[in-house]
C-alpha cells in the first residue's frame, strides 16, 4: 500500500489545486454575504483541514482567524461527535473550544469518501454583524463574564443533518440575534461556502484519489516544515523579551496592561519558541484571549518578521512552540471569563511584542508596531433607521490604517490591525450613507502622524461623521491613545488614536477610549485611528521620499527638517547641502 | 472591403475581409514607439500580398476597425496627461484610501499603491449633497474659481471631477464643468456622473480620473491614426473597439476614452462567440488568448459575453481599479516566456517571472539562461527548431535541453523529458486555476463548455488545459493566431447606456422603473439614428437581495413591467441567475433593482460568411517527429500542415499540426478533424 512520493512538480500542481478549492469558498462568501462586515469589508476566512484537524491551506484568509483555531475547532467537533456522517455541518463559535471569539461564527463540514470515511474538514468563518450580546456590539470590552456578554455560544453544535438545516437551531438564533433576517442571509452564504468547498474537494479527489490526497497533505507538511526550518536556520540566535502596553480600559488595570513575550530563536535546532506565560491572569472583562487567538497572535508576530514565502500550514507550525498558561489573559481562558474582543486588542499587543522584539535581533527581520484598534470609525453602529423605521446593526469600516514599517520597506497603509493584515476592505461613503442613517463629513489621512524612520509607518486616519434624522449607537474600543504604535531600530512612533464628540453648537468634548455611546441627530464623532511605527533611523530615509510627502501635504517642512533632517524650500526642492549638514549633526 | 487590426505587444495583426466575405490574415512587427507605423506596415504586407500598392489598396476599403492597447499602456507606463482631481470637501483622500483590501497577508515587500492622481493635485470643492438631494452646502463658486486658478498654475492638462452623490444629483458637477470651460478654456475635463454612474465613489473617481488623463493622449493618437490612414488613401470610417466588446467611431472616443481601455482583449470573446456558434451551436465557451507573457481568458455564457466592474489595470490590489464596465477578461502572467525554477526545498515553480522576448527563452540564444515554458515545449518535441514562426527564427534545442537538465531535472531527480513535461503541466495548471476563478465568478461549469484556443502559443498546451478542465471539445479557429483582430471585424457598433434607480420587489414602483426603461430606449434610439442602423436593445438589471453589497447582472425577461406578473418573472430570473452564480437562493428575501443598463447593438457587417481564403495546399510528403507525452513516453508523431488536412475527416492523435503562425499539439488520447470552414476541432475524450 505504500505510495510513491510526489515529485516537486506534482506537489506544485496539487498545492495550486487545493488553494483553488479554498478560493472558491471565499468567492462565494464575499459575493453572497448579507451584512456589510462580510460583503463590503471581507471580514471572513475559509480553510481546509485534514481529518485530524491539521491546517492544510487557508489561501488569503485573515491571519488572526486561521493560523490556529480551525485546528482546535475541528478537533472539538470530532471529540463531541464520534459518529460524523456525510451531510453533517456544525456551528462553532466557542472561544473555550477553539474559536477566535464568539462573533466569528464558523461552519465546519466534514468531507467523506464514497465509503463513508471522514477524510478532510472544510471550515468557513465569518465575523457576524451581531451575535446576540447583551449590547449591540460584537466586541464587548466591559463584559464581566460570558453571562454579561450574552453571546449565543455554539461549541460545535450540529446545524445540518443530511445536508438539511436543523431548524431548531436556526429559530434559536433568529430569536436572539439582532436583525435576524440579515443573520440568516449570512448563515446561508457561510454554509453555502463550506458546501462549495466540499464539492470542489470531492471533485479533486475523484481525479487524484483520497489516499493520494492524504499522502500529499503529509508530504506538503514536510515540505513546509523544511522551508520553515531553513528560514529559521538563517536567523540570528537569541532570546528576546518584548513588551507592548494596552491602554487603560474598563476591567483592565488603571495604568493599562503590559503584555510580555519571550521569544527564543534557535537556528541550530531550527525552532522558534514564544513564551506568553508571564502575563496577567484572566480579568473580568471581554478582553481575554481565546486559546486560538493567543496562539495565532504569537505566530503572526513570528511570520511578520521572517521570509513571507514560507507556506503557512501545520507543517511550518511544527517549528514554532507557543507556550501558554491556563487562566492567563494571553493564554487559555477559563469559562466564564469573556473573550468578546479576543481577535483585536490584547491579541494585537501579543503580536506586536513578538515582532518588535525580533527586530532587535537584526536589521533584516522583525517589524515595528502595527497600530491598535478599534476606533469609532470601525465601530459597530446600530439603531432604528428613520428612513424606513427598521432596525439595523453592522460593523462599519470607514477608515483604518495602522501599517508598520519593516526591513523590506514602508508600511502598507490600510492594514487595519496586526491580526487583519489589510485584507479587510473599506466602506465607501455613499454606500455607508445609503445603508445607515449617517453622514461622513470628512475622512482622510492626518499629516505628520506617520511613524518616522528609514522606512515609514502609516499615518493616522481621521473620520468626522454623525447621524441624520435620529440617534445612532456606536460601540468601539479604541486602544493606542496612551500607547501609540512604537517604532523599532531607531524608528519613531505612529500617530495616536483619539475620539471626540462634537455637539450641535460645535463644541468638542473627549470621548472615553472604550464605550457604547449614543449620538444624537446633528452631533458628530471625530475618530482618529492609530498610525504605524517606523523602522530604522529617520535620518537615513531617502530625501526624495521625504520631499514627496511634503509636496503631497502629508508631511510639514518643519517635521521634515526636525525629524528627518531634510531641508525643503518653499518650492518643495531639497536643499542638498543644508540637508547633508543637518543630517551629519543628527548622528 | 473591410480592415481590422489589433496592436499587440509583439505583433500587429491585420484581417482583411473582401466583399464576398473571404478573409486573409497578415502580421507585422509592432513598433512600440509608434504603433500606427506597425498598422501601416501590416496594411502594406496585405497590399503586397495582393500585388497592389498601399494607396489603391486602402482606397478600396470602406471600414477600418482598430483594437489598441495604447490607452492601457499609457496608464501602466505613466505617460498620461498631468491630471487634477476635484472632490467634495473633506474627501481629498478618496483615491488614496481606495477600498482597502490586499492579497498575501504576510508579504510586506509590496509598496502601498500611489493614488492615480497625486494628493498634491487633488483639490476640494466647498460643497456637499446628501443622498436624498438635500444641498447641505451650496457650491462655493468664488472658492472654486480660485482653485481653478491654482490648477492652471500647476500646469495641469486635464481635470476630473467626482462629487459625492453626483450620480443621483449632478447639479454641482455640471456647474463645475461650466466653470472649468470658462476659466480653463480648452482643458479637457470629465464629470463622474457622466463617465461612470455608480454608487461607489472610489470607483467612480478612479474611472473619471483615468478618463480625463487619457483625453489629450487618445485625441492625438486617434487623430494621428485617422490622418495617416487618410494620407495613405483611406477614405472610409475609422472605428475603435471598446472594453465592452463593441465598436465606436474614432471621433467619439476622444470624448470618453475610458470606453476603450480594454480594447483588444475584449474582442477575443466576440470572435469566440462567432466560432462557437458556427462550429456547433455551443452556447457556452471559454476563450483563451495566449501571448508571450500573458494569458487572457474570457467567456461566452448562453451566447452572452459577461461583463465586470472589477477590471484592474495591473495586479489586483496594487494596480488601478478602473471601476468601469468591461468584458470580463482575466489576465495572468503566464506564457511561453514564464521561467521555471526549483526552490531550495525541492518544489517546482513556473512564473510569475518571465523572460519576455528579451532575453527570452534559452533557445532564442539571446542571452536567456533560465529555462522557460517554450524551452520545455522544444525539448518535448512540440516545436520544430527549424520551423519556428514559419521558419522566421532558428531555435537552439541543445541549449534548452541543457538548461532544463541542469536547473530542473537534476534538482528534482527526474529525467529531462519528465522535467520538461512537468514545466508544461505546471504552466497548464496555473492557466487552469485562472480559468476556474473566472468560470466560478460567472457561474459556468467548464465541463459543459467549449474551450477555444487563440493566440500563437495556444496550440501547445490547450489539449492539456481542456482535459484538466473536463472540457470534451477544443476548438482552434483558423484565425486563432489573430483572434482579437477577428473579433474586431465581427463586432457590432454598440453603445452602453446606464442609469441608477431603486426598486424593491416589496414595493415595486412599476411606473418609475418603466420611465427609466423608456429613457434608456430613447437614448438608444438616438444612438441608432447616429449610426444609421437598426439597433438591437438588450436591457440588463443590476439587482441583489436586500442588504447584499454586490449586485449581479440579470437580463430583463420583460420589455417593461406592465403587471405584477412581470415583476414576478423578473424575480425568478434573478433567483435563477443567483443560483447559477452562487448555488443558493433566498426565497424569503426581497430583491432590489438598483441599476439598469441598456446595450444597443447595430450590426454593420453584412451577413457574409467570414471564411479564410482557400489556401488548400497540395498534400506534402508525410513528415514525423519524436515527441514526448506524459503517459506514453516518446512517440513517433505525424506532423501535418494545417492547410493540407482534408476537411471533415477524423484523425487519431498523436499529431502535430503546423501553420506559419502556430503549432497545435494533439496527444495520443485525443482525436481531431478540420471543419469545412477550416477550424481545428479536437475531441479530448476527457
Amino acid at each position: 500500500m505504500t505510495q510513491p512520493p510526489f515529485d516537486g512538480a506534482e506537489m506544485a500542481v496539487l498545492r495550486s489545486r487545493l488553494d483553488g478549492v479554498v478560493r472558491k469558498m471565499s468567492n462565494t462568501l464575499l459575493r453572497t454575504g448579507r451584512s456589510g462586515v462580510i460583503n463590503r469589508a471581507r471580514d471572513f476566512s475559509c480553510c481546509l483541514l485534514t481529518r485530524d484537524g491539521d491546517l492544510l491551506t487557508a489561501a488569503d484568509s485573515l491571519p488572526i482567524h486561521v493560523l490556529s483555531g480551525p485546528d482546535l475547532m475541528a478537533r472539538s467537533m470530532a471529540s463531541f461527535h464520534r459518529d460524523l456522517r456525510p451531510g453533517d455541518a456544525f456551528l462553532h463559535n466557542s472561544p473555550y473550544h477553539g474559536c477566535s471569539h464568539p462573533a466569528d461564527l464558523s461552519v465546519l463540514v466534514p468531507v467523506f469518501d464514497d465509503a463513508g470515511r471522514h477524510r478532510f474538514t472544510m471550515l468557513a468563518k465569518a465575523h457576524q454583524a451581531d451575535i446576540g450580546n447583551s449590547q449591540p456590539t460584537t466586541y464587548m470590552a466591559e463584559a464581566r463574564d460570558i453571562y454579561h456578554e450574552g453571546a449565543l455560544i455554539f461549541p460545535a453544535v450540529q446545524i445540518q443533518r443530511g445536508g438539511r438545516d436543523i431548524d431548531d437551531i436556526i429559530r434559536m438564533c433568529e430569536m436572539r440575534i439582532r436583525v435576524p433576517h440579515q443573520w440568516r442571509g449570512d448563515y446561508l452564504s457561510t454554509v453555502g461556502a463550506a458546501r462549495i468547498g466540499e464539492k470542489a474537494l470531492a471533485e479533486l479527489a475523484q481525479d487524484i484519489g483520497w489516499d493520494r490526497l492524504e499522502a500529499f497533505a503529509a508530504q506538503w507538511f514536510d515540505y513546509s516544515e523544511a522551508r520553515m526550518a531553513e528560514t529559521i536556520a538563517a536567523l540570528p540566535d537569541g532570546v528576546v523579551t518584548g513588551e507592548s502596553t494596552h491602554d487603560p480600559f474598563p476591567g483592565l488595570p488603571t495604568d493599562g496592561l503590559t503584555i510580555r513575550s519571550t521569544t527564543h530563536v534557535d537556528p541550530v535546532a531550527m525552532r522558534v519558541t514564544v513564551d506568553l506565560t508571564d502575563n496577567a491572569d484572566c480579568l473580568p472583562c471581554g478582553m481575554n484571549l481565546s486559546e486560538a487567538c493567543a496562539r495565532t497572535a504569537a505566530m503572526i508576530g513570528v511570520f511578520n518578521s521572517i521570509d513571507h514565502r514560507v507556506p503557512k500550514n501545520a507543517g511550518a507550525f511544527r517549528r514554532i512552540d507557543v507556550r501558554l498558561r491556563e487562566g492567563c489573559i494571553a493564554g487559555i481562558p477559563v469559562h466564564p471569563f469573556s473573550c468578546s474582543a479576543a481577535t483585536t486588542n490584547i491579541a494585537d499587543r501579543v503580536a506586536n511584542s513578538v515582532q518588535t522584539a525580533l527586530a532587535s535581533l537584526s536589521d533584516a527581520i522583525g517589524m515595528a508596531e502595527v497600530g491598535a484598534v478599534i476606533a469609532p470609525s470601525a465601530g459597530v453602529v446600530s439603531g432604528i433607521d428613520p428612513r424606513t423605521g427598521e432596525a439595523f446593526v453592522n460593523q462599519m469600516f470607514l477608515a483604518m490604517s495602522g501599517g508598520a514599517a519593516n526591513p523590506a520597506g514602508d508600511a502598507w497603509w490600510t492594514i487595519g490591525h496586526v491580526g487583519n493584515a489589510g485584507l479587510c476592505c473599506i466602506d465607501g461613503v455613499e454606500l455607508t450613507e445609503l445603508s445607515q442613517p449617517l453622514v461622513v463629513h470628512r475622512r482622510g489621512f492626518v499629516a505628520d502622524t506617520e511613524g518616522a524612520g528609514t522606512f515609514t509607518g502609516a499615518p493616522s486616519t481621521i473620520v468626522d461623521f454623525g447621524p441624520v434624522g435620529g440617534p445612532v449607537e456606536i460601540g468601539y474600543l479604541s486602544d493606542g491613545h496612551v500607547n501609540p504604535p512604537i517604532g523599532v531600530r531607531g524608528g519613531g512612533a505612529g500617530g495616536r488614536a483619539d475620539q471626540q464628540l462634537i455637539d450641535r453648537t460645535g463644541v468638542a468634548s473627549p470621548l472615553p477610549a472604550c464605550a457604547q455611546v449614543s449620538v444624537a441627530d446633528g452631533e458628530r464623532v471625530i475618530a482618529v485611528s492609530c498610525g504605524g511605527g517606523g523602522y530604522g533611523s529617520a535620518r537615513l530615509r531617502a530625501a526624495d521620499h521625504v520631499a514627496d510627502a511634503v509636496r503631497d501635504g502629508l508631511l510639514s517642512t518643519g517635521r521634515a527638517r526636525d525629524v528627518y533632517g531634510v531641508v525643503i524650500d518653499d518650492d518643495g526642492a531639497i536643499q542638498t547641502e543644508e540637508t547633508d549638514r543637518l543630517r551629519e549633526t543628527m548622528r | 472591403m473591410r480592415l481590422a487590426t489589433d496592436t499587440g505587444g509583439t505583433f500587429t495583426d491585420l484581417i482583411v475581409e473582401e466583399d464576398d466575405g473571404t478573409i486573409t490574415l497578415h502580421k507585422a512587427s509592432t513598433v512600440p514607439s509608434d504603433p500606427v507605423a506597425g498598422v501601416i506596415d501590416a496594411l502594406r504586407v496585405a497590399a503586397t500580398a495582393r500585388g497592389m500598392a498601399l494607396e489603391p489598396f486602402l482606397r478600396s476599403a470602406d471600414t477600418f476597425v482598430h483594437g489598441t492597447t495604447h490607452a492601457i499602456n499609457a496608464i501602466i507606463t505613466g505617460r498620461t496627461a498631468r491630471t487634477a482631481l476635484i472632490v467634495t470637501r473633506g474627501h481629498r483622500d478618496m483615491l488614496l484610501l481606495r477600498e482597502g483590501g490586499r492579497s498575501e497577508p504576510f508579504n510586506h515587500t509590496l509598496a502601498y499603491p500611489k493614488p492615480y492622481v497625486p494628493r498634491a493635485l487633488t483639490f476640494e470643492a466647498q460643497e456637499r449633497m446628501y443622498a436624498d438631494g438635500t444641498v447641505a452646502h451650496a457650491l462655493d463658486e468664488p472658492a472654486l474659481i480660485a482653485t481653478l486658478g491654482q490648477i492652471a498654475r500647476a500646469g495641469v492638462e486635464a481635470v476630473a471631477v467626482t462629487l459625492l452623490w453626483a450620480t443621483l444629483h449632478p447639479r454641482h458637477e455640471l456647474r463645475i464643468g461650466e466653470l472649468i470651460e470658462r476659466h480653463l478654456p480648452g482643458v479637457p475635463y470629465s464629470l463622474s456622473h457622466q463617465v461612470n454612474p455608480t454608487l461607489r465613489e472610489f470607483r467612480r473617481a478612479s474611472s473619471t480620473a483615468i478618463d480625463a488623463s487619457l483625453k489629450p493622449l487618445m485625441t492625438r493618437y486617434l487623430a494621428g491614426l485617422s490622418g495617416r490612414l487618410a494620407d495613405s488613401g483611406f477614405a472610409g470610417r475609422v472605428m475603435v473597439v471598446t472594453s465592452a466588446g463593441g465598436m465606436v467611431d474614432a471621433q467619439e472616443v476622444a470624448a470618453s476614452p475610458i470606453r476603450i481601455i480594454n480594447s483588444g482583449p475584449s474582442m477575443a470573446p466576440v470572435a469566440g462567440r462567432h466560432y462557437a456558434a458556427r462550429e456547433g451551436d455551443w452556447p457556452t465557451a471559454i476563450v483563451a488568448d495566449t501571448g508571450g507573457t500573458t494569458y487572457d481568458i474570457s467567456l461566452v455564457s448562453d451566447g452572452r459575453i459577461p461583463m465586470t466592474r472589477d477590471l484592474w489595470i495591473g495586479e489586483p490590489w496594487t494596480g488601478e481599479l478602473a471601476g468601469y464596465p468591461s468584458v470580463d477578461v482575466k489576465s495572468v502572467g503566464a506564457g511561453g516566456g514564464s521561467i521555471a525554477r526549483v526552490d531550495a526545498a525541492g518544489l517546482l515553480h513556473v512564473g510569475p517571472e518571465s523572460a519576455g522576448s528579451t532575453p527570452g527563452p534559452v533557445c532564442y540564444a539571446r542571452g536567456g539562461t533560465r529555462p522557460t515554458v517554450t524551452d520545455a515545449c522544444l525539448t518535448l518535441g512540440y516545436l520544430d527548431p527549424d520551423y519556428f514562426l514559419g521558419g522566421a527564427m532558428v531555435l537552439d534545442a541543445a541549449a534548452a535541453r541543457t538548461a532544463i537538465e541542469r536547473m530542473i531535472a537534476a534538482p528534482l531527480g527526474i529525467s529531462i523529458e519528465r522535467a520538461a513535461w512537468s514545466i508544461v503541466a505546471l504552466a497548464t495548471e496555473n492557466m487552469v486555476q485562472a480559468i476556474e476563478d473566472l468560470t466560478l465568478t460567472q457561474g459556468i461549469d467548464p465541463t459543459r463548455a467549449l474551450l477555444i484556443g487563440g493566440g500563437g502559443a495556444a496550440g501547445l498546451n490547450s489539449v492539456f488545459i481542456a482535459r484538466r478542465l473536463g472540457c470534451r471539445d477544443l476548438l482552434i479557429p483558423e484565425t486563432g493566431a489573430a483572434m482579437s483582430a477577428a473579433g474586431a471585424m465581427l463586432s457590432d457598433v454598440t453603445s452602453e447606456l446606464s442609469t441608477t434607480l431603486h426598486a424593491s420587489t416589496a414595493r415595486f414602483d412599476r411606473a418609475a422603473v418603466n420611465r427609466s426603461i423608456a429613457q434608456l430606449r430613447r437614448q438608444a434610439a438616438t444612438f441608432a439614428v447616429r449610426t444609421g442602423h437598426e439597433p438591437e436593445i438588450e436591457l440588463i438589471g443590476e439587482a441583489r437581495y436586500v442588504g447584499q453589497g454586490w449586485d449581479i447582472d440579470v437580463p430583463l425577461p420583460v420589455a417593461e413591467f406592465a403587471s405584477d406578473a412581470d415583476v414576478a418573472e423578473f424575480r425568478s430570473a434573478f433567483d435563477a441567475m443567483h443560483r447559477q452564480l452562487f448555488a443558493i437562493v433566498d426565497e424569503r428575501s426581497e430583491v432590489e433593482l438598483i441599476g439598469l443598463r441598456a446595450r444597443a447593438r447595430c450590426r454593420v457587417r453584412p451577413g457574409t460568411p467570414f471564411l479564410l481564403a482557400d489556401d488548400r495546399a497540395e498534400p506534402e510528403p508525410p513528415k514525423s517527429r519524436t515527441v514526448y507525452f506524459d503517459d506514453a513516453g516518446h512517440l513517433d508523431t505525424p506532423v501535418l500542415a494545417w492547410s493540407s488536412i482534408p476537411a471533415d475527416t477524423v484523425f487519431p492523435g498523436p499529431a502535430l499540426i503546423e501553420s506559419p503562425f502556430t503549432t497545435v499539439v494533439v496527444d495520443p488520447q485525443a482525436r481531431f478533424r478540420r471543419s469545412t470552414a477550416g477550424a481545428l476541432l479536437i475531441e479530448t475524450r476527457a
